[in-house]
């Protein structure tokens, strides 16, 4: 008789349960979108911050003080210290390897360029900046695999304006936007397919290369000549090296512990430290596997990425609140709004001898249904919400995560409890008479 | 109207008839303003404060020679430009420095053996903000000094040198000397550099008046700065005036992102709330039937019924606006102190929009009184349900 009632109750007014039913989906799928948008864009907003580029630099320990100004290095080839590009692979070998998103080594170098063939051996013809690195390449990791990385990754906002890029193991280049549209001894602009010839420093012709590509970075690297690393060491003499490299690493946002010195610490807060992704941690983790480097934090990206990405995931939560109690509070009220309708029948079961606690019970039955019901509906509406908000806002489809179903479940039905307790407690108080008489 | 005191006492009965669902409904509409106001001050807040958060990222703008020669003595601008930049963007200041590089040798005071670094003459306010870093050693007193200048952490620790150290400076037989005041690490080219005052770069690279770029930290939205960069441009037609592309990219998808993210979710909470007001509506429309199947006996048209329950709908949408709205704005204060560390600072406009929003929300919500326009009074008087 019981299930009866409650059966009964849905399908002679279907209508008036819509109303409660919608408004408890539509809650419950707004929390599910907000929870599951939320619980997933943390990592995903850091990754957003790679696109600031790398965070930290390696260099070698003993070396000269680098003669750096707008992004190149004026020292001569054989000033200075060097690093082999061997041990690159062991990057990814580290505790903290899969937050390592990309690395490229840079050998900088200065040529002699010029787009005709010049008859003095370019004698004046201007020394313009090399840069060697990776792009595109495949990294030998000790584990046998191979990881592929390069300069597009560490620095997303170097564009190519025209053609491609350039391949290993060939006389490619692409040159810089500024070099492109003034290359030196030539009165028209330079485009890919068209030849640089090279001198060395001391009058010999270097190696003919192709032009394949002009580099839109924004940066001193606009008046470059990009080439492969191979190519780069070959132009300079230093088989296997690089002098400077870019990584770029997925990092917790430094806090108080972060700041801390890790040579202060006691073993078991350096063993925490150790195995918390900082980009201090991860540093250290990368020095000791480059024998001979000087890691240094990037700081103003690093600092930068640390707070702004705190004070981002905290206005997100923030908001997931706000969206989480304005459900709530639809819910509550439609549920509210649904026991009050009953009123008549509420008489009727009493004056035909129900006492107050099972029309309780009887209401609060239906209303548990109608939450699990709702929420269940809300929980496949708000996974879909989360997938078309993800994609419009982040870029990414949010992962539909299982507990939240549960969760979503648990909460419809308290909210939904909550909600309709006071009203059921009135009405459970209701004298029939008046109500029957239609008062 | 003649029977206007009536149909302003019918308004005030309908309201006060029952307590408790005219305390849901406002409660409804108060909740929805006060979340819609609070999120509509912080997103206006946040949007601001994004903006200023991202200079912690340095300089993002820079003015650099036309024909930038690779070689350190090559194009160099005129001082002088640095004293017209426009200090201000978006009601923020604008921190602008101006630098000279020299590659020149270096020493610490007494010691013989020189080394070549890169030496940097910097003027202009704010040199901390357009160069981010961590000053490892300071001393505000040494700063003081005619001739202090600042070390990055690399050549600190090539020089041996600590605040409080002189070194000596020299370029083709020009000589300078320069106090320590301060040890910083940026992990970036600075780290290799020496911070001296302009003047003292100018005297050793003999270019009197003459600088090799400024940089500037601009305040802003990625369109306003944008705006900034090309207005500058035109006013400095032999200058290179630039964007870093590598932070611009990254603030404006950062900044689109959450914008976003904040005016969707004021979206949803509006319709939860119209949702929410609109279930208390139904049964508002349910208890009304009686009442209205009597207005309806006495001659009352469904246009003036209608009128009857607008006017309710939109009083209620004025309280509840009125008082959550207020609520909101005052709560977004302390949110924002809570997530940017900063009070948000209350937007006026903020608290009209929300008010006027509530109660189209109101209205809106009122639709299922629609069906009172239906009942037909014989019925309603058998006691039909």
């Amino acid at each position: 008789m019981f299930l009866r009632l409650v059966a009964d109750s849905f399908t002679r007014r279907p209508k008036r349960k819509m109303l409660t039913l919608a408004a408890l989906a539509l809650g419950m799928a707004v929390a599910t979108a907000a929870l599951s948008v939320s619980l997933d864009v943390g990592d995903r907003l850091a990754q957003e911050f790679r696109s600031l580029g790398a965070n930290l630099l390696v260099t070698p320990e003993a070396d000269s003080l680098p003669l750096e100004i707008g992004g190149v290095d004026y020292r001569p080839a054989n000033a200075g210290a060097y690093l082999p590009e061997a041990d690159l692979g062991k990057l990814k070998t580290i505790f903290w390897r899969f937050n390592i998103k990309a690395f490229a080594p840079i050998l900088e170098t200065q040529i002699k360029a010029t787009p005709v063939a010049w008859v003095n051996g370019g004698r004046n013809v201007r020394t313009h900046p090399v840069i060697g690195t990776w792009v595109n390449h495949s990294v030998k990791i000790p584990d046998g695999t191979t990881y592929t990385t390069g300069i597009e990754h560490t620095n997303p906002w170097w564009q190519l304006t025209e053609g491609t890029w350039f391949a290993e193991g060939k006389n490619e280049c692409v040159v810089g936007k500024n070099f492109a549209r003034h290359p030196p001894g030539f009165s028209s602009p330079l485009g890919p397919g068209q030849p640089l010839f090279t001198y060395m420093a001391n009058g010999e012709p270097g190696p003919t290369l192709e032009v394949v590509g002009i580099l839109d970075a924004g940066g001193p690297e606009d008046d470059a000549i990009i080439v492969p690393l191979d190519l780069a060491q070959k132009l300079s003499g230093k088989p296997g090296e690089y002098r400077r490299l870019y990584v770029s690493a997925l990092t917790k946002p430094e806090d108080a512990f972060a700041r801390k010195d890790p040579k202060t610490m006691t073993p078991a807060e350096f063993d925490k430290w150790y195995c918390t992704p900082y980009i201090s941690s991860i540093a250290l983790q990368i020095s000791q596997e480059l024998k001979g480097t000087d890691v240094r934090v990037i700081r103003r990206v690093a600092e930068g990425e640390g707070t702004i990405l705190t004070r981002v995931r905290t206005l997100l939560w923030l908001v997931t609140i706000a969206a989480l109690l304005a459900a709530a509070l639809a819910v509550g009220a439609s549920a509210a709004a649904s026991v009050i309708e009953r009123r008549t029948e509420i008489g009727l079961m009493k004056a035909l001898g129900a006492g107050s606690g099972l029309v309780g019970v009887l209401l609060a039955a239906e209303q548990l249904l109608v939450a699990f019901v709702g929420g269940g509906i809300g929980y496949a509406v708000g996974i879909l919400l989360a997938r078309i908000l993800g994609e419009k806002i982040f870029g990414f489809t949010p992962e539909p995560k299982f507990f939240l179903f549960f969760m979503v479940l648990v909460l419809a039905s308290l909210i939904t409890l909550l909600g309709s307790a006071y009203p059921l407690r009135r009405a459970s108080r209701y004298d029939p008479a008046p109500i029957l008489r239609g008062e | 109207m003649s029977d206007s005191p009536m149909f302003w006492r019918i308004v005030r009965r309908l309201l006060t008839a029952n307590y408790g669902r005219l305390f849901v409904i406002l409660l409804a509409l108060g909740a929805g303003a006060a979340i819609t106001s609070a999120l509509l001050n912080l997103q206006i807040d946040a949007k601001r404060r994004l903006t200023t958060e991202f200079r912690a990222l340095g300089a993002n703008v820079i003015i650099a020679p036309r024909d930038a020669n690779a070689n350190s003595a090559g194009g160099t601008l005129e001082q002088a430009l640095l004293a017209g930049l426009p200090t201000e963007n978006a009601g923020k200041s604008v921190p602008a420095v101006a630098f000279l590089y020299v590659i020149g040798e270096v020493a610490k005071a007494g010691e013989v053996h020189h080394q070549a670094a890169v030496i940097a003459g910097a003027e202009g306010q704010g040199l901390t903000q357009v160069r981010p870093g961590r000053r490892t050693e300071y001393s505000a007193e040494k700063e003081k000094d005619p001739a202090a200048c600042e070390i990055g952490a690399k050549a600190a620790e090539q020089f041996k040198v600590h605040v409080g150290d002189s070194l000596h400076l020299r370029n083709q037989g020009r000589e300078a000397t320069c106090k320590v005041f301060a040890v910083v690490a940026t992990g970036g080219p600075e780290d290799t550099q020496i911070f001296t005052k302009l003047p003292t770069a100018q005297a050793l690279a003999d270019l009197p008046g003459r600088i090799s770029l400024a940089q500037l930290s601009v305040t802003g939205t990625p369109d306003s700065i944008e705006r900034f960069i090309n207005a500058l441009a035109q006013r400095l037609p032999g200058a290179d005036v630039h964007g870093v592309r590598q932070l611009a990219q990254a603030e404006g998808k950062l900044y689109n992102r959450i914008s976003g993210l904040l005016s969707t979710t004021v979206i949803l909470v509006l319709i939860l709330t119209s949702l929410c007001v609109m279930a208390g509506m139904s049964n508002v429309a349910i208890e009304r039937k009686n009442d209205v199947g009597l207005m309806k006996a006495i001659g009352g048209s469904v246009r003036r019924v209608v009128r009857l329950f607008l006017a309710e709908a939109i009083l209620m949408g004025i309280a509840g606006g009125v008082i959550g709205s207020a609520f909101g704005v005052l709560g977004s204060i302390w949110l924002g102190k809570a997530v940017f560390g900063v009070a948000a600072q209350p937007r006026w406009i903020v608290y009209p929009v929300s008010v006027g929003i509530t109660i189209l929300v109101s209205i809106a919500s009122a639709f299922p009184l629609r069906r009172l326009a239906s009942v037909r009074p014989a019925s309603v008087f058998r006691g039909e349900a």
